[in-house]
């Protein structure tokens, strides 16, 4: 009967109702059967990790982002030369974010008995919008915190003014025409280490807005530096904001906004790394979660070859089994995908518990979307992964009730695979909207195919000859494998995706932890000490030696400014393509010397490093203006020569080291000739070669190194660090006191920041890992099973024939370690493969040769795989062979 | 050649203990052919499975060429299955990964012999499959693969060929031919058979029709020489 004979027959509501009777009925005696578990873990699987991570790095980012505003004092800056026009703080009230301002400038505080160089900043009454002001009565003790600034007619004073002014909290100073009382004593303001230069020119001396016009400093001409703060707790309204400011034409390269990415690199690349890493551990986890499904889906659809031709037998059309089927599979899907929101919801809560004691703040409410992503993740891995297979059930022809061997004739077995690629494709792209990522992991996986198929082709043509050599139970295994070749090089490929997904999260991790472990060290120094002269050093280096405290070398600095390159005026504008360009300009232009860390307004020169486009822009931000700049005898540590050579043993002088990037910007070359303008002085040195800086190690770093002897004798101050524990710092006053002409940078809480926020992504990894690790057992296991069949099958005759168990036993091990070995070996080329790609692209690492893993890799799968083929298959022995044939035929 | 001894097989099921073989004693000498008959569910294909040691039973003894299976573990029993015994099922039961010669060779390589390839091919010769020596079970005929099935029974010479239901996925004139190969290589080379049925005529083609009714001997009736060869 045709399908609409069929139907014209049965009453369509009818019949559609029954079927979905039928199809429940299905479901529930697959599901008692066991056969719809694995699929359904793997669902679940997917939905949970997707969830849970969305969940997890939803709020994470927005508690991190939160944290890191604290060391702006706000969520989003407008900062610019000169005046900034009302109209911004305007329209951002208006959006309904707090504001606040603030104004920094240079002057000189009076007392009675004493004068100061201070670094003012004016604040109003809102701020700070994020962190705390942290003030004390007693200088160097303890403070308390305060989210104001200071009232009108007060000022707060950093405490190393105090002993230089003679004065005590309670008295008078004088900042321009206004007198103001001393009355309190600053020890930390949230954006201390993200200001201009001029906030770390002296002492800070922190005053109210509303007394600025008093003081009379500020005038036109003036050098100042205006901050519009803004912070919401809404992100959007901060997005939005930032988007109608980018759009103003006429104040690009004028005014700028910036958010704490902009501001700390070291924060901003733990979060850039960390949400790499956790995108790729999702991704991982849904790819591998998706196998599992497609694996599971084909087992499940072979063994309903038999119930689709009966009921064809029975006259339901190639339609109604679709109904029935696609019923099935949307019911479970949405059991998995609430249990999933269930079981992200918990991962996530659990990782935040883990994370609750360094998770400094309040974490927001996360939105609707992790949970919406979850759901289609389980809907696209259906589509992709188990539809195929379940759609091919339709085309079962119902001869096969008499002829059990009559199998699927239309669809080709390599439908689904194809389906599933281009699933896995699009999720990929969907989740990262990465191209890089994408073309790295797909083209590793391709690769892996690729080589795969070579490798099962010489497989294949190396054994020739028939049977099964069932005598030997080494014969027995590699004859058995051979046979199901195809089979085994699908397992061997779904292992060894497994295998390098662990191990290139595991690799990656490891390189990541060691490498911020590494780039802040528990001896990092923590106090920049400038403008120190050169008979100062001795007194300097005595009183650390007597202190106890752990000094570092002496840089001289100078004030150097680019003016020819080889004769000619070295354009402006640098030698970078128009996106780099474009964030060059816009940084450039940002006063010359504002700066974004307390290590490069002590070095007056360095950045740190980038990730993204604009990395060479923001590095050699400042362009041809000013730049600090020093000599030295020996290669500065973390720097690395990449062309040339450091100047010998006996130094000549008028040779110079350039930045690598620096020297690109300019495009300079070996040998060229440079000529600079250092204090009204022209000085001319050859460039003998380029070096590597590692820009995020919080240390003096130079893009500018003369060789000794070619500047000496042009003056200029020292620059040193010191590592002085919290104990130590009322020393700070001693030493202060005894160099009273010193500026000291106490970066201390900003180091401890960066490690509290290296220390909580860390964790967040290593627990991603194990979600990844869960999906990828689950993945072994069906691929596993999904071979189960057959080989109980076969073993169930060689035993009917009189095999013993340690001969099956033995060659199951020897044809599950074999195959384990050769995917633990692909899988180790695929992940040094892959890593080498990621970590140059993704994760701005230096790639490294990961020699341990050659060796542990196809070691791993070896154990990984013969551990788990034996531990399924063991049934194989136990189960009476009468009973395997029954249940099997 | 074969005997038991008040042989018991219950399975659990969800309604409670189910009895299968309520003490079944029989002897089978050697040479003998035995049909077993009996309606569905009468624990026909249970007792073949139990004689031929492919499942244990649940009390009571079987013995095999004087070897007690119930005293033997399913090692030592598949030991005694190499060098004893051989199968013909209903379903055929060939590997569909293996072409026709290497499913009969596999017994024969199992038992350390290394003329398989020869053995097996005189044998596929002797069911006269020769020329479909290199075909997949897929790729022949249901009386086809019953040949092959056949083939292999005997490639290792089994004292004992035990046979469940050998025509019971063929159609009648197939199932005949098959069941005149299989007693033209019964006779040649003396085998114990023991065979399970539906069909009367086969049945009665046996020197023996032992008939089970709900798990107990109801009938054991001797055919003479005589009938059994002129059928």
């Amino acid at each position: 009967m045709s399908e609409a004979a069929f139907n014209s027959f049965n009453k369509p509501s009818a019949v559609s109702s029954n079927l979905f009777t039928v199809a429940l009925r299905l479901l529930w005696r697959d599901w008692n059967g066991g056969e719809l578990r694995l699929l359904f873990i793997a669902l679940v699987m997917a939905v949970t990790s997707v969830t849970g991570i969305a969940l997890f790095t939803d709020r994470l980012e927005k508690a991190l982002l939160l944290e890191s505003a604290n060391m702006l004092a706000a969520d989003r800056i407008v900062s610019g030369r000169g005046e900034l026009p009302e109209e911004i703080l305007e329209e951002g009230q208006a959006r309904g974010l707090r504001t606040a301002q603030t104004l920094s400038f240079t002057s000189m505080a009076f007392s009675e008995s004493g004068n100061m160089l201070v670094a003012a900043k004016a604040v109003s009454d809102a701020y700070p919008l994020r962190g705390e002001v942290i003030i004390t009565k007693a200088a160097f003790t303890r403070g308390r915190p305060i989210l104001s600034g200071p009232p009108p007619g007060e000022v707060w004073l950093e405490a190393r003014a105090l002993p230089a002014l003679e004065i005590e909290v309670g008295d008078t100073v004088f900042v321009g025409e206004a007198e103001l009382l001393v009355s309190e004593i600053i020890i930390t303001e949230p954006d201390r280490t993200g200001g201009s230069m001029m906030d770390n020119a002296g002492p800070r001396l922190m005053l109210n807005m509303a007394d600025v016009p008093s003081t009379n400093v500020v005038q036109l001409g003036s050098r100042v530096s205006y901050r519009y703060l803004f912070a919401s707790d809404e992100l959007s309204e901060l997005d939005d904001f930032e988007q109608w400011f980018r759009a103003q034409e006429e104040w690009r390269g004028r005014f700028y906004i910036r958010d704490v990415r902009d501001e700390s690199q070291e924060v901003a690349d733990a979060l850039d790394r960390a949400e790499s890493f956790l995108l790729l551990g999702s991704l991982f986890a849904v790819i591998l979660a998706g196998v599992a499904i497609a694996l599971t889906a084909k087992r499940y659809s072979e063994r309903h070859y038999d119930y689709v031709a009966i009921l064809k037998t029975l006259g339901c059309t190639s339609s109604q089994i679709t109904f029935i089927y696609l019923t099935v599979q949307l019911v479970l899907a949405l059991f998995a995908v609430l249990a999933g929101w269930v079981l992200g919801w918990l991962v996530h809560q659990g990782i935040l518990q883990l994370l609750q004691s360094i998770l400094l703040v309040t974490l927001p409410e996360p939105g609707l979307q992790p949970y919406v992503i979850g759901a289609l993740t389980a809907v696209i891995c259906l589509l992709a992964f188990a539809l195929p297979p379940l759609l091919a059930l339709r085309e079962t022809p119902p001869l096969r009730v008499l002829r059990k061997d009559m199998s699927q004739q239309k669809i080709s077995d390599k439908v689904p695979y194809a389906f599933g690629i281009l699933g896995t494709i699009f999720l990929v792209y969907w989740y990262s909207q990465d191209l890089v990522l994408t073309s790295v992991l797909v083209s590793s996986v391709a690769g892996i195919a690729l080589f795969l198929s070579i490798i099962s082709y010489l497989f294949l043509r190396s054994g020739g000859s028939a049977g099964m050599k069932a005598g030997n139970a080494w014969k027995l295994a590699m004859t058995a494998a051979r046979r199901r070749r195809s089979q085994n090089v699908l397992q061997v490929m779904v292992f060894s995706v497994t295998i390098m997904s662990l191990l290139i999260l595991t690799l990656l991790r490891t390189d990541l932890i060691d490498e911020w472990q590494a780039q802040l060290p528990e001896d990092t120094p923590n106090h920049f000490m400038m403008n120190i002269t050169r008979n100062q050093i001795g007194e300097i280096e005595n009183f650390f030696a007597d202190n106890g405290i752990q000094d570092n070398a002496f840089y001289p600095l100078i004030s150097a400014r680019v003016t020819r390159v080889n004769g000619d005026e070295p354009n402006p504008e640098g030698n970078l393509g128009d996106d780099e360009q474009n964030s060059l300009t816009e940084n450039a232009n940002l006063d010359g010397v504002e700066l974004s860390e307390a290590a490069q307004a002590a070095a007056g020169e360095t950045d740190t490093g980038a990730t993204g486009e604009d990395q060479a822009g923001r590095r050699v931000r400042g362009g041809l203006s000013r730049r600090q700049v020093t000599w030295a005898d020996e290669v500065p540590p973390d720097n690395g020569i990449t062309a040339g050579e450091w100047w010998g043993e006996n130094p000549q002088p008028g040779y110079v080291s350039i930045e690598q990037d620096y020297a690109e910007w300019l495009d300079l070359e070996l040998g060229d000739r440079l000529e600079f303008e250092i204090n009204q002085q022209t000085v001319y040195a050859e460039v003998s070669n380029f070096r590597s800086v590692r820009w995020d190690n919080m240390q003096p770093n130079f893009f500018i190194i003369f060789s000794p002897g070619t500047i000496d004798h042009l003056g200029g101050t020292y620059l040193s660090t010191a590592l002085m524990e919290q104990e130590q710092k009322m020393l700070l006053n001693d030493l202060i006191r005894l160099v009273p002409t010193m500026v000291v940078i106490e970066i201390d809480a900003l180091i401890e920041q960066i490690q509290t926020i290296i220390a909580q992504v860390t964790s967040a990894i290593e627990l991603i890992s194990v979600l990844v690790l869960v999906c990828g057992a689950l993945v072994l296991l069906s691929c596993v099973n999904a071979s189960l069949d057959e080989r109980f099958h076969e073993n169930a005759i060689l035993r009917t024939l009189g095999a013993g168990q340690k001969l099956i036993m033995t060659s199951l091990l020897i044809e599950f370690a074999t195959i384990g070995f050769i995917a633990g070996l692909i899988a180790t080329i695929g992940a040094e493969a892959s890593l080498y790609y990621l970590q140059q692209e993704v994760f701005e690492q230096d790639f490294s040769f990961h020699y341990w893993v050659w060796p542990l890799g196809p070691l791993l799968g070896t154990l990984i795989i013969a551990g788990l083929g034996i531990l399924s298959t063991r049934g194989v022995v136990r189960i009476s062979p009468l009973n395997v044939l029954r249940r099997l035929t | 050649m074969i005997e038991t001894r008040n042989l018991v097989k219950s399975v659990d099921t969800s309604e409670g203990l189910l009895t299968i073989l309520k003490g079944i004693t029989l002897k089978v000498n050697e040479g003998e052919i035995v049909a077993i008959v009996g309606a569905s569910g009468s624990g026909k294909s249970t007792l073949l499975g139990l004689m031929a040691g492919l499942d244990g039973a649940s009390s009571g003894d079987v013995l095999l060429d004087d070897n007690n299976l119930t005293e033997m573990d399913e090692e030592q029993r598949a030991m005694l299955r190499g060098q004893l015994v051989g199968f013909v099922f209903q379903s055929f039961q060939l590997l569909p990964s293996l072409t026709a010669l290497e499913n009969v060779m596999l017994p024969i390589e199992l038992k350390g012999d290394d003329q398989a390839r020869d053995k097996a091919k005189q044998l596929l010769q002797r069911v006269g499959l020769e020329e479909r020596w290199h075909h997949y079970p897929n790729q022949l005929s249901g009386g086809e693969q019953q040949r092959v099935a056949i083939a292999r029974a005997f490639a290792t010479q089994a004292k004992i060929l035990f046979a469940d239901e050998p025509t019971g996925n063929l159609d009648t004139a197939t199932g005949k031919k098959v069941v005149e190969l299989l007693f033209e290589l019964n006779r040649e080379f003396s085998t114990t058979l023991v065979l399970v049925t539906h069909d009367e005529r086969l049945a009665q083609r046996c020197n023996r029709v032992i008939k089970l009714v709900a798990g107990e001997i109801a009938e054991d009736t001797k055919n003479t020489v005589e009938e059994s060869v002129s059928v």
